[in-house]
């Protein structure tokens, strides 16, 4: 009994999976808007992909309902369902073209020769891989073949797409190309799109909302930007970004003892040699080049924390001042204050 | 996703294919390639021109023993042998029976195996490899036990028979006519034929099939347009030993068929033994291996196919 | 991930479907296994009427009279002599070559391998008549050493492919770590190569076992009527002796088969068959 949201896009409600034994997923609700990007973020295991494949049919649930613009789709199999699915894999089938393997979920909706042709080479033209439309999945590389994939997903026109750990299996570099383009290309046709990653550089970059899970359920479903100034949990704050962690509170800047759980995030800390509000005296310990940014070990009186810098980078041994701008407060896991 | 096996496997195989050429290596793959060259090609030449009539030097004493033998005339040889066999009456009624069971055999066989092969493949359970179990039987069991059991199942006094009398009704006696020949031959070419089939769809990852299922395609559609083709060697590998095998198949027909017409087989030991008349035999052998050939070549086109298809050539 | 199969339920789960299956199961079960009850039981039978489902009387006699019959002793005892000879022959001529398929590459190693695939396609009916009319002038005819060569015909193709394929899967890098350890190149091949690949050559050595032990065609071809082994006799057996002695000769035959196959199951079944077919 939802409400119909303008334009609702995806619901999950209540799902529950129980495979092997184990309870995988466990009452997990999701609302996802018409044409948002949302990534399942967390680490192998948290039933991220369990909850895809929920998504796209191949899964079940044992209790629980999906619903798509209103409609319940929970009983149908995946090749009943708007939804296009990219696999971790890419799954092209080897024994047919790059413009066959597109064009087979048009031939099965006994689309005429002449208009599946339009539609491939339309969309083969979006991913720029019309050069290779006769070529076998074995002549292409790994990118290439992530894009045919994507390719074969996009002709069907979906209501839906869902993307399982599309850049796992490219190169750094690759990565953050093809991350771009699936940024571009959800502004362009504004499909509402899921997308599984363990990766949250991934996630934080081009999601419009990020759900983190941890052992089948949602920790937080919030923005980015959210997710990292405020962590709703423990578990997000240390998944998302970098987290110094203390047992104690956090008071006047200084850490001291206390019940809770204290967080603070490297980019929070600052060394400088001169003292201002809220320094304390801190001597540096080790300083490891990172790329575009240092870290820089320091030991306060009150904490040994770590620091990254991108100016005026201390030396190893140097005496200073440390500032701890902003810490996470956590009570029982879940964040009671920040300060 | 390849498994580790399969990497391993391919790096071996990229590491082998790329090194230099190996004296050692060649002597040490000599001696089985020697031993067939020696009891399987030279027999085969011998036997071969033993049947255009070259009568003298190794086939010398056979010729010699043997009744009906023509020798040649001019220098490529002769064909009167042939002429010999062709013009007896029952041999085209015993290659047409040969190769009838051979056609018959190999389509059941493959289609029971397809069968079961998809069933398991998308369904697995406890069914299935029952089923699959069940086929591997005969692989458990010698031809000679199994043409003998096949034997006093069907015939006079048989399983069925008996049953079928017990309800006071009639069974036919299948032993003694071709019929029984099938039977024989389809229950002894199960199980390779399952292995074969069975192994090449297990191999076809799940995500292959699932991305069908996600582009709306139905059962039949994805067996017919993803899983056959993706088996497609297995397949034809299933089909060519399953038809040459039977085609030169001896025991089974020789327990089971009738005297005539019978299996080609089961004429060229005649021939060769108790007709003695060796020549014509080895005639017989000669038009089963030109048969058999044709369904080689088909094999090789299709391995040749396969692997230009997926990129390998 | 544990993996499920329900949406890979891509046929209907309804009655009719089971009824069909179980009709099946049944029907392949009295298909295959039919024959071999319908043996077996006469092996311990006094006498069977026709037409009954059972035996008239259950005895062990028929198994008394195999061993006084000095003919059917012979051909027990040829078998188990004669295989045994072949495989281990065999295995010295071939594995040395597997060894070479797996790792070497040399002039001719595709054709050799494709070759000795071939020799096996070939319809062995035609084959072992021709091979009889070379045995007739080596003199081979009715000889031991003539079946000891027609079965190891039989178990070549078993010999090489087998072993090579598990030599193959040894990882290279388990050699090296042994040669950069000190191990001589004979070392490393018998602590580590050969040791590795033994499941796969012992799937072999029962392969060609059995192709030797259960071979009949050629061997009746060649060694009738001077030489007779398990299965050759089988053809006279059936003409000239009891159902019941028949019966009970089969279960002798059919025993090391059961026994050798029952132990390498796995590794025949679950083992890359259908890869090792495709020319690599």
């Amino acid at each position: 009994m939802s409400d119909n949201v303008q334009g609702a896009g995806l619901e999950l409600v209540g799902l529950q999976k129980i495979l092997g034994g184990r309870v995988i997923i466990d009452n997990l609700n999701l609302t996802v808007k018409k044409g948002e990007l949302v990534s399942l973020l967390g680490p192998s295991g948290c039933g991220k992909t369990t909850t895809l494949r929920m998504i796209a049919g191949f899964l079940i649930p044992d209790s629980g309902q999906v619903l798509l613009a209103g409609k319940d789709l929970t009983k149908y199999g995946p090749e009943k369902r708007p939804s296009a699915m990219v696999f971790q894999n890419y799954a092209l089938w080897p024994h047919m073209t790059v413009f066959k393997n597109v064009a087979y979920p048009l031939k099965i909706r006994k689309m005429g020769k002449e208009e599946i042709e339009k539609r491939v080479h339309g969309v083969l033209e979006l991913v720029n891989l019309m050069h290779h439309k006769d070529s076998r999945p074995s002549q292409i590389s790994g990118g290439e073949q992530q894009r045919v994939a994507l390719a074969r997903a996009l002709v069907q026109e979906p209501d839906l797409l869902l993307l399982d750990e599309p850049l796992s299996n490219l190169d750094a570099k690759l990565r953050i190309k093809v991350r771009e383009d699936i940024r571009d290309l959800h502004k362009r046709l504004g499909i509402t799109t899921i997308i599984v990653t363990h990766d949250q550089d991934e996630a934080l970059s081009i999601s419009d909302r990020i759900a983190v899970m941890n052992e089948g359920r949602i920790e937080q479903f919030s923005t980015p930007q959210e997710l990292y100034d405020q962590p709703a949990t423990e578990y997000v704050a240390n998944f998302i970004g970098s987290l110094n962690r203390f047992e104690g509170e956090f008071a006047e800047g200084r850490l001291i003892e206390g019940a809770s759980v204290v967080g603070i995030r490297p980019e929070d800390v600052f060394f400088h040699s001169s003292q201002s509000a809220g320094s304390y005296s801190a001597k540096v310990n080790l300083v490891v080049p990172r790329g575009h940014f240092h870290e820089v070990y320091l030991t306060r009186d009150d904490v040994k924390i770590r620091a990254f810098m991108s100016t005026d980078i201390p030396k190893q041994g140097d005496i200073g001042f440390a500032t701890i701008s902003k810490a996470l407060i956590y009570k029982d896991g879940k964040l009671a204050r920040t300060a | 996703m390849t498994t580790s096996n399969e990497t391993l496997n391919k790096e071996n195989l990229a590491v082998l294919k790329t090194a230099r050429l190996s004296l050692f290596g060649f002597f040490l793959s000599v001696p089985p390639v020697l031993i067939i060259l020696l009891f399987i090609g030279l027999p085969i030449v011998l036997a071969f021109i033993f049947s255009l009539g070259f009568t003298s030097g190794p086939n010398r004493i056979i010729a010699l023993l043997g009744q009906e033998i023509y020798t040649k005339d001019n220098w490529w040889g002769t064909f009167d042998a042939y002429k010999s066999v062709f013009n007896d009456s029952r041999f085209f009624g015993n290659l047409r029976t040969t190769l009838l069971v051979s056609f018959v055999t190999t389509v059941v066989v493959l289609t029971m195996s397809l069968g079961l092969a998809i069933y398991q493949r998308i369904r697995g359970g406890r069914v299935a490899a029952v089923l699959i179990a069940l086929t591997l039987v005969p692989l458990f069991v010698p031809v000679v036990i199994a043409a003998f059991a096949i034997r006093s199942f069907y015939d006079g006094t048989g399983f069925f028979k008996s049953l079928f009398e017990i309800f006071g009704m009639n069974f036919p006696t299948l032993t003694m006519t071709t019929y029984a020949v099938a039977i024989g031959t389809i229950w002894t070419s199960l199980p390779f034929s399952i292995l074969m089939i069975s192994s090449g769809m297990q191999s076809i990852p799940d995500a292959l099939i699932e991305t069908a299922q996600d582009a709306g395609a139905g059962f039949l559609r994805i067996v017919r347009t993803i899983m056959i083709p993706l088996a497609f060697v297995p397949i034809v590998i299933a089909a060519t030993f399953t038809a040459i095998g039977v085609m030169g198949s001896f025991t089974i027909p020789y327990f089971l068929g009738a005297n005539q017409p019978t299996m080609l087989g089961v004429e060229i030991v005649n021939f060769f033994g108790p007709y003695n008349r060796p020549q014509q035999s080895v005639v017989m052998a000669f038009i089963i291996f030109a048969a058999a050939s044709v369904i080689g070549f088909f094999y090789v086109w299709a391995n040749v196919r396969s692997a230009k298809l997926s990129g390998k050539i | 991930m544990a993996r499920e199969k329900t949406t890979l339920n891509l046929t209907s789960g309804s009655w009719i479907t089971r009824v069909f299956v179980g009709a099946f199961i049944v029907f392949m079960a009295i298909f295959i296994l039919g024959p071999l009850f319908w043996l077996a039981a006469r092996a311990f039978a006094t006498s069977w009427t026709f037409p009954n489902l059972l035996p008239d009387g259950v005895t062990f006699k028929w198994w008394g009279t195999i061993v006084g019959d000095k003919s059917l002793l012979d051909a027990i005892r040829n078998s188990l002599i004669i295989s045994p000879i072949v495989v281990l022959v065999s295995a010295f001529f071939c594995i040395p070559a597997a060894y070479a398929f797996s790792r070497y590459n040399f002039f001719g190693r595709k054709t050799f391998l494709i070759g000795i695939f071939a020799a096996n396609a070939f319809p062995t009916i035609g084959l072992y008549a021709a091979i009889a009319t070379l045995y007739y002038t080596l003199n081979l005819m009715g000889t031991v050493l003539g079946i000891i060569i027609i079965q190891l015909l039989g178990t070549i193709i078993f010999m090489t492919w087998i072993p090579a394929a598990a030599f193959s899967s040894v990882p290279r890098n388990l050699e090296d770590a042994a040669r950069d350890a000190g191990a001589s190149k004979l070392r490393v091949f018998r602590d580590i190569t050969l040791r590795l690949a033994m499941p796969g050559i012992l799937v072999a050595f029962v392969m060609s076992f059995l192709a030797s032990f259960d071979e009949a065609t050629g061997t009746y071809l060649v060694g009738a009527p001077e030489i007779y082994t398990m299965p050759t006799k089988m053809y006279a057996l059936v003409l000239n002796y009891p159902v019941q002695i028949a019966a009970v000769f089969s279960i002798l035959l059919a025993i090391p088969s059961v026994i050798l196959i029952t132990v390498a199951r796995k590794h025949i079944i679950g083992g890359h068959l259908a890869e090792g077919f495709q020319i690599k």
